[in-house]
């Protein structure tokens, strides 16, 4: 095997991570990563000698996840979750704690623009200059997405905290 | 020292490493100074550390067979079909959504040209993956109440249901209930052999398209289909595909034949 696709393989934990951030769900999440290796395959000989593999993929995997996320958006089908479902979302063959289901909902249910960034830089550990290139965005836009998206998770996890002490007085 | 000003945007530029060193130390003293942002910045420190402790499993899961031999150019582990991602992920927010006794948003449209075979058959896992795996709450109407259960049904989904006698597959009834799907009704039968395996028949009368088959993932229940115009069925389950098929089959058959009664 080659330099490059050993260089690939390596990267296929940090790809499913990422993947799953953005999808949730852990097949969907790694048909997406098998989409994107797939394309990545085909398409070594745009690989530029020097450019780190990690971005490169990330960059295509990118790529792959906005495509379909506008395709499913133009069709009015724009995913807005409400944490009120939680009985009702199947994460059936997954064992998680509560913890770490209620901020992978509540990541779920963010915009996927503002979802990517925020994961590319504080779960993945891109600077701000690589995640905005593997985006296609501009610095500024990048910031103010990672800035709101951090927001927006939050507001959603204290309303579900709210929520289940209204839950608690009620009883 | 630059007296410069601080302001929430360097909250998260010190969080995700972005400060320039120098300007760290002013940064924390200006942290301190105001509690409401200094409470801001912990907060989004522990979601980011929930966040990493949540997705960590992935990195040390390890590389799944199909992915390392794709990379190593086997052909056979390309997949035969386009991947069916984001259908998947228009499945869950179908559930998602379906739960919250709101708006349904459906997967209609999604994806592929000749997708009503796969959204049905995306649905109709989708339902036997939230049911089947419930004990207590699988079903509306229990099997005891089964002709109850047959009239409900049929007057709901707008077909003549049967409940197919499957004890020759090994498989006795559990009990029904009523859902959505697509825009509008399905009826789910659900089945149970000694071993605990359990099946469903998914039926409904909205289908606007011919096509029959098999719809299988990696990991997911398998649905063997059936649409005719005004007519669809699917018997889902995580059996093996020939025993599956076999009941499928009988079942279908049984199901075709209650329809086609005219009372």
């Amino acid at each position: 095997m080659d330099d490059r696709k050993a260089a690939i393989l390596g990267e296929i934990p940090r790809l499913r991570r990422y993947a799953r951030a953005l999808l949730r769900d852990r097949d969907a999440a790694d048909d997406l990563v098998q989409d994107c290796l797939e394309r990545a395959l085909a398409r070594l000989d745009n690989w530029q000698t020097g450019e780190s593999p990690r971005k490169w993929l990330f960059t295509i995997m990118h790529h792959l996840f906005i495509d379909q996320m506008r395709k499913a958006g133009r069709r009015g089908e724009v995913a807005m979750l409400s944490l009120d479902g939680d009985e009702a979302l199947a994460v059936p063959v997954q064992v998680e704690s509560i913890a770490s289901r209620e901020i992978l909902d509540a990541l779920q249910a963010i915009t996927p623009d503002r979802r990517a960034a925020l994961v590319t830089v504080a779960i993945e550990g891109f600077s701000y200059a690589e995640a905005a290139g593997i985006l296609g965005i501009p610095a500024g836009t990048l910031m103010s997405r990672i800035s709101r998206g951090r927001d927006e998770l939050r507001a959603l996890l204290d309303d579900r905290a709210r929520r289940r002490s209204l839950k608690v007085v009620e009883r | 020292m630059t007296a410069r000003d601080f302001n929430e945007r360097d909250i998260h530029l010190a969080l995700d490493g972005e400060l320039p060193d120098e300007e760290r130390t002013a940064f924390e003293t200006w942290l301190k100074a105001n509690p409401e942002m200094k409470a801001r910045s912990s907060r989004f420190r522990t979601d980011r550390e929930a966040l990493r402790l949540a997705l960590a499993s992935a990195l040390e899961e390890p590389v799944p067979v199909r992915f390392m031999r794709l990379v190593a150019g086997d052909a056979g582990a390309r997949s035969s079909q386009r991947s069916r991602w984001w259908q998947g992920a228009a499945a869950a927010v179908l559930l998602a959504t379906g739960g919250v006794g709101g708006y349904l948003l459906g997967t209609r449209g999604i994806g592929i040209e000749d997708g009503a075979a796969d959204r049905f058959a995306e649905e109709a896992i989708a339902a036997y993956v939230v049911y089947a795996a419930e004990k207590r709450h699988a079903v509306e109407v229990p099997a005891s109440d089964e002709e109850h259960m047959r009239s409900w049904l049929s007057a709901r989904i707008g077909l003549r249901l049967v409940t197919p006698d499957l004890t020759t597959e090994g498989f006795q009834l559990v009990g029904g209930r009523l859902l959505p799907a697509g825009a509008g009704k399905a009826a789910m039968l659900l089945y149970e052999d000694t071993e605990g395996n359990r099946i469903s028949l998914f039926v409904t009368s909205e289908s606007g398209s011919y096509a029959k088959g098999t719809y299988a993932e990696n990991n997911r229940p398998t649905a063997v289909y059936w649409l005719d115009k005004g007519y669809g069925c699917a018997i889902v389950g995580a059996l093996p595909q020939e025993r599956l098929a076999a009941v499928a089959r009988n079942a279908y058959r049984q199901l075709i034949e209650g329809a086609e009664k005219r009372v």
